[in-house]
């Protein structure tokens, strides 16, 4: 995560000195980079590429392909060859094949991800501290081969249950509050509310309830979704999040959200402007279901949405036109937008950011809808004691 | 238009004996007729006093959690798998009556199921588990069984201990504000009004004059009360001192389902900054998670029933209030009587006048203050983190 300081009495950003250098680093990433001494394998580098690129986006596809990505590096792990007699000790750490795993490949990945792709989400690193955990609660003396297959059965296992089975459980606690007549408001493009949404027109027909898809810039995340659902029969309609107000107060009756991650407090880690949605349906008493699997849930405590985010390409903010792969007016119309300010960097007085996480306060959300039913947004603390107790050691997480 | 012919039977037969006389009972299955048994108290079995005053002798959870002991009793089943099947039929059915079963209404006065259905759920899951511990098919049985017995034993054990826990505040000279008639609440205030000198006031509780039972009650123990309008609830908010109701069910997040207005309470106790206890056992915390007043579960066609009853009526009060009406008997032809001519019913001849009349309503948990349970003093917060516990 990039932290936010602040010098003086103006904020700044400090990523790292110079903007063209993050432009770099954002834009650019070559294969076998001159810094990087590890070969790693090319499953990684290819993920790194795409966490890069905001070819995968979302807190599920994240973890799942970096899940997906670890079972296809453990398949094709050798260990090292047999320490030379010189420096052997002989059954020392050296030959231990969990710690060479740890060590050699699976952290240096993870690592590899977080400092030179994009830093990680809440579930990415619930379910790399998961990993670790798996890695070394295997028995010292087992045979390669045993080690790959129990590992690669583990995250199968993992993917199913924490992720697969919990969401279909979410779309059957969620659709049960969808009843006939609802104008249902959603946010960006959520992987487990688009599920619930289509599960809850499957079951009860897609004329029984509207679709609303609220959407903001420079991501048009919900341009997707909303074409998705469209296609299934739904009635939908989408509007950017300056006309939320409009429909807010008239028509909507339900506000599904998705979530990257809980706070132990209850509060939602979501796409930026979540908290705008939750905030103008809790004025207008309109009830809000996040929907939200247990795996990501983080024992972290954030007050307010500034001292720890991410940052996203200020660019995207500068340019008027559509940033990702869109659809815009002529070259000419874009340029003349784009040129106004342009010149951003060479102003001196003018920082320009692009978050891409806010923080919803718990009381603006009246149910979290996890696997484990519909649930007050007090009680996330007591599903992190009890479904990721893994998590509630602090200490332990010191050491990731 | 209402018409209420259940009000001229009451008028001639005192309530204990119409289930007995009526002609439906015989091809009800045993389950029901079990459940009707133990509500009515007028099984010798039940160990529990039969109170002409109050219209089931035993809470309705306790009663279900019987009906389900006769269900094991009676089955064939040899594998816990078959046992569960049959207990869910049961409870199905017991729920299917609560909604649609125009005879239920007078046997539950119209109250929310929610309480039945956690009930059954609570005891399916307690079955579950003992079978976990007790593989042995039959001496599993014979565990629940005998545990069962007791829960009678046990629900009113559950009202002592909230009694205990819920006495401490109330102090000395101050003044307490209920609504509808709860076992739990009568039995938390007589108590304390043992140790400590109160008053109450008591809201009067339409349609079915829960008010006037529980100013009774009260007056009978020596608690000097007052009746008040039911609109006038916010009038009287400034000089009480405290709000204490009970519970129907106790949703998810904290909130209750209890008696229609006791939401309005909850607002008007926060808006005043008075603090708002509820008394609930822990069987009624449900598995619910009520977004708003529409969400709370259907009550199926019983809704339709209920109409408005002016309170200043004889029966609705057991000969609390008002004067006998005349003998309300059918005509010679067998027509129905007009209930317009009984004092006391409000008769809307309109077409166009709808009358609808909600029994119970949603309270969320950010008007109450604290839960006074049989686990102990629980904060609404807590409620959820119980439910967990039990059913995970």
């Amino acid at each position: 995560m990039f932290r936010i300081l602040t010098e003086g009495n103006f904020p700044c950003t400090f990523i790292c000195s110079d903007p063209k250098h993050f432009e770099e680093e954002f834009s650019g990433i070559s294969l076998g980079a001159s810094n990087s001494v590890q070969n790693f394998h090319p499953a990684v580098l290819s993920l790194g590429m795409q966490y890069a690129s905001g070819t995968i986006r979302g807190g599920n596809a994240r973890a799942k392909a970096m899940l997906r990505t670890f079972q296809q590096v453990i398949r094709d792990y050798e260990p090292p060859a047999p320490s030379s007699p010189s420096s052997s000790r002989g059954g020392g750490k050296e030959d231990d094949v969990r710690h060479d795993l740890d060590h050699r490949i699976i952290k240096p990945a993870f690592q590899y991800w977080t400092t030179k792709c994009r830093p990680h989400s809440v579930s990415m690193g619930n379910a790399f501290t998961f990993l670790k955990l798996a890695v070394a609660s295997l028995d010292r003396d087992m045979s390669v081969e045993e080690v790959k297959e129990i590992l690669v059965d583990t995250i199968d296992a993992y993917i199913h249950e924490r992720i697969d089975i919990a969401d279909e459980a979410i779309c059957k606690h969620g659709s049960s509050k969808i009843v006939d007549g609802d104008v249902i408001l959603t946010y960006g493009c959520s992987s487990v509310v688009e599920v619930l949404l289509m599960d809850a027109a499957r079951e009860k027909g897609a004329d029984t309830f509207r679709i609303i898809v609220v959407d903001s810039r420079p991501l048009l995340e919900g341009r997707a979704l909303v074409a998705r659902l469209a296609d299934a029969g739904i009635e939908c309609t989408y509007i950017l999040l300056n006309a939320l107000s409009y429909v807010m107060m008239r028509e909507v009756t339900k506000v599904f959200l998705g979530a990257a991650a809980l706070m132990s407090d209850g509060s939602v880690l979501s796409r930026v402007g979540t908290a705008c949605v939750a905030l103008m349906a809790r004025s207008n008493n309109i009830p809000v279901l996040v929907c939200c699997e247990t795996y990501k849930i983080s024992n972290r405590v954030q007050l307010e949405s500034i001292t720890v985010n991410e940052l996203g390409n200020p660019d995207d903010v500068i340019s008027a036109s559509c940033a990702m792969n869109g659809a815009a007016s002529t070259a000419a119309d874009c340029k003349q937008i784009d040129s106004v300010l342009g010149n951003w960097r060479d102003m001196p007085n003018l920082k320009v950011l692009s978050l891409l996480y806010d923080l919803t306060p718990s009381e603006f959300v009246s149910g979290i809808v996890t696997e484990m039913g519909i649930l007050p947004a007090t009680s996330v603390a007591v599903l992190l004691r009890e479904m990721n107790p893994q998590d509630t050691n602090t200490a332990f997480m010191g050491s990731m | 238009l209402a018409r209420i012919p259940q009000l001229a039977e009451t008028a001639t037969r005192p309530p204990q004996t119409t289930m007995s006389s009526s002609t439906t009972t015989t091809d009800e299955s045993p389950v029901l007729q079990d459940l009707r048994r133990h509500l009515t108290g007028s099984s010798t079995d039940s160990g529990a006093a039969i109170d002409p005053e109050h219209r089931t002798a035993v809470a309705l959870p306790v009663a279900a959690i019987k009906s389900l002991l006769g269900v094991i009793q009676r089955s064939q089943a040899n594998t816990m798998m078959g046992l569960q099947e049959e207990l869910r039929g049961a409870a199905e059915e017991m729920m299917a009556f609560a909604t649609d079963c125009p005879g239920s209404l007078q046997l539950l006065g119209g109250r929310s199921h929610i309480a039945l259905a956690s009930g059954c759920e609570l005891f399916m899951k307690y079955v579950t588990r003992a079978y976990l511990e007790l593989p042995d098919f039959a001496a599993c049985i014979a565990q629940i069984m005998e545990r069962g017995e007791r829960f009678a034993g046990i629900s009113l054990a559950a009202r002592d201990r909230i009694a205990d826990v819920g006495q401490a505040f109330i102090q000395d000279g101050q003044t307490v504000l209920t609504h509808g008639w709860s076992r739990v609440v009568s039995n938390l205030l007589v108590k304390a009004a043992e140790h400590r000198h109160f008053s109450i006031v008591v809201l009067e509780g339409r349609p079915d004059a829960a008010g006037a039972k529980a100013a009774k009650v009260y007056a009978d123990a020596g608690i000097p009360t007052t009746v008040v309008l039911d609109s006038a609830m916010s009038y009287v908010m400034e000089n009480v001192d405290l709000v204490i109701v009970g519970a129907e069910g106790v949703v998810e997040n904290g909130g209750i389902v209890n008696k229609i207005g006791t939401y309005g309470l909850g607002i008007a106790a926060r808006e005043l900054g008075k603090p708002f206890y509820v008394a609930a056992e822990s069987y009624k915390f449900a598995r619910l998670f009520p977004l708003n007043q529409s969400d709370l579960p259907p009550l199926g066609r019983n809704a339709a029933i209920l109409s408005f009853v002016d309170t200043a009526s004889w029966e609705m009060t057991g000969g609390l209030v008002g004067r006998p009406p005349p003998s309300a008997k059918e005509g010679a032809d067998g027509e129905q009587v007009d209930s317009s001519s009984i004092p006391g019913v409000v008769q809307f001849k309109s077409e166009q006048v709808k009358v609808k009349n909600p029994p119970c309503d949603y309270t969320p948990a950010k008007y109450i203050t604290l839960l006074f349970t049989d686990l102990g003093v629980l904060t609404p917060s807590a409620v959820s983190d119980e439910l967990i516990r039990l059913y995970q």
